[in-house]
């Protein structure tokens, strides 16, 4: 997929760039030819300059930057659980019989419904909402690194084996290597989940950052500033997982073609 | 994994573990190890159970009322986000030009939070039902809508050659080579949609509700019923298990040349 876009080139980039324009236009034409009222739907322009005259730079960074580190703490914590019990239940038969159970009936929860117990666990503070990013990262993390180890090709294992290739070395040199792909999917959707984890938490139970910033301008009546937040989320989303996606292909290297 | 010369393995395993478990957090509430606030023993969630069942909470609704109220919203917001999806995704997937102009907008669509937009929906929709399903719909659409993109995309570019020089072109290659091959992402996609719509309920019914098993889980708190709120995880992962175990069947059913092991890998 990756190669057909680069090899589409400009062109692709270029209709792309028609395609969002159309649609910022329409909104923005929508929003005031239609004459309605910026407290109902602004236009992005509205947003912005509502943004502009009630937000300033420091207070924006700020939002930005509880989020982020709350993103950071709690999807660090749940990738490092969930790609070492992942990869340790896919190497050990015994651990998966006695973690993946629990796993399994744990994982159908929403991970937005632990909120109330986070609460009553760990407080009102931040690891609370650090706890439920966790869980969100945890999951799907664990999960793909689980299958990526037991799909490992048995061939590959049994001809490092006959190269003398055994115990950790096996583990780490052979086994974990070609699991990489899929711990890496397991990464990115385990990243995408937290994202969407952590608005609804600062929705809920915050003081600071970006979904708080959505909550409170919509509370102050400042409907234009709660748009401009909205897709300020978005564009940190995006930005924040195509990082991740370029740390990850470097990371897995030329291992895994897309 | 699974054993196939024990095949009772399969089940009694996970049993015994779960079973231990539960054992281990009664014994450690009664011995006084763990509080009762904070870790509801099993036993009391049993009797909670009992009790949003028959006396219901909060202001005696019962656990029914919440269950259906739940469901609605779900199988509302999510049939209306698949009934758009999917023809839009089908278009857009089968004509190069139309995805190279929707990239960026269904990139964006899927990045914006769609819990965030809550504050927003109370705006449009009030606080009743519409704020609601708008939103799983919201979540559920986007979610959809790329995997059908890309499933159609994805397909397999021997098989539309192969039939090409066959002469099938146009509505025939598309309804008859296209489609086919592109469903068991499609409704791999209809499930992880299904998730999202499960993750963004119990974040609607967190705010401004009553009713619907989130408010059940939230409401608890204002009393320090963390054993309501652990019987309403309880239960709502136990809904979203059901239907995802639904949909694989349904899969089955509707594609029977896909065999259990291709499935398991989308």
């Amino acid at each position: 997929m990756t190669a057909s876009i680069a090899a589409a080139g400009p062109s692709r980039r270029l209709l792309g760039l028609i395609g969002a324009s159309c649609i910022v236009i329409l909104w923005e034409a929508s929003a005031r030819l239609l004459g309605a009222d910026a407290q109902v739907l602004p236009a992005p322009t509205q947003a912005i300059a509502a943004a502009w005259r009630n937000l300033s730079a420091a207070e924006l960074a700020q939002h930005i930057g509880w989020s982020l580190w709350r993103i950071l703490a709690g999807f660090a914590l749940g990738g490092l659980a969930g790609v070492t019990l992942g990869v340790a239940s896919g190497w050990y038969a015994w651990l998966a019989r006695l973690v993946r159970p629990l796993v399994e009936m744990l994982r159908p929860i929403p991970p937005l419904a632990w909120i109330p117990l986070a609460i009553v666990w760990f407080g009102l503070g931040e690891p609370s909402k650090i706890f439920v990013i966790f869980l969100g990262a945890f999951f799907p993390i664990f999960t793909n690194a689980w299958r990526g180890m037991v799909s490992v090709p048995p061939v590959l294992l049994a001809a490092a084996r006959t190269m003398d290739v055994d115990g950790p070395a096996l583990l780490f040199k052979v086994a974990l290597p070609a699991a990489l792909p899929d711990i890496s999917t397991g990464l990115r959707v385990g990243f995408g989940l937290s994202f969407g984890i952590l608005v609804a938490a600062e929705l809920i139970a915050a003081e600071r950052g970006m979904g708080y910033l959505v909550m409170q301008s919509r509370q102050l009546g400042q409907l234009g500033v709660a748009v401009f937040a909205i897709l300020l989320i978005g564009i940190v989303t995006l930005v924040a997982d195509s990082a991740l996606a370029a740390l990850l292909r470097r990371w897995v290297g030329r291992r895994m073609p897309a | 994994m699974s054993s196939t010369r024990y095949p009772w393995r399969d089940w009694a395993y996970p049993l015994i573990v779960i079973g231990a478990v539960l054992a281990c957090w009664q014994a450690a509430v009664m011995a006084g190890w763990l509080r009762p606030i904070s870790f509801p023993p099993p036993s009391k969630l049993a009797a909670t159970f009992r009790e949003i069942v028959t006396e219901g909470y909060p202001e005696g609704i019962g656990l029914a009322t919440h269950v259906t109220i739940t469901l609605q919203r779900i199988v509302l917001g999510y049939s209306a986000a698949l009934a758009l999806a999917i023809p839009l995704g089908l278009v857009i997937g089968w004509k190069p030009t139309l995805d190279a102009l929707t990239d960026p907008v269904i990139a964006f669509g899927r990045s914006v939070a769609t819990l965030s937009l809550l504050p927003l929906t109370v705006v449009w929709f009030g606080t009743g039902e519409g704020a609601k399903i708008f939103l799983i719909g919201y979540g559920c659409f986007w979610v959809m809508i790329s995997n059908v993109i890309a499933a159609i995309k994805n397909v397999d570019p021997v098989l539309v050659k192969a039939a090409r020089t066959m002469d099938v072109s146009g509505a025939a290659l598309f309804r008859r080579v296209a489609l086919p091959a592109a469903l068991p992402r499609i409704f791999a996609g209809a499930r992880v949609a299904l998730g999202v719509g499960f993750m963004v309920i119990v974040g609607a019914e967190m705010i401004g509700t009553i009713r619907g098993l989130g408010a059940l889980i939230m409401e608890a708190r204002t009393f320090y019923r963390t054993d309501i709120t652990m019987v309403g995880m309880a239960v709502i992962g136990a809904i979203g298990f059901a239907m995802a175990m639904g949909l694989q069947r349904l899969e089955a059913v509707l594609m029977p040349w896909q065999g259990r092991e291709a499935r398991r890998a989308t």
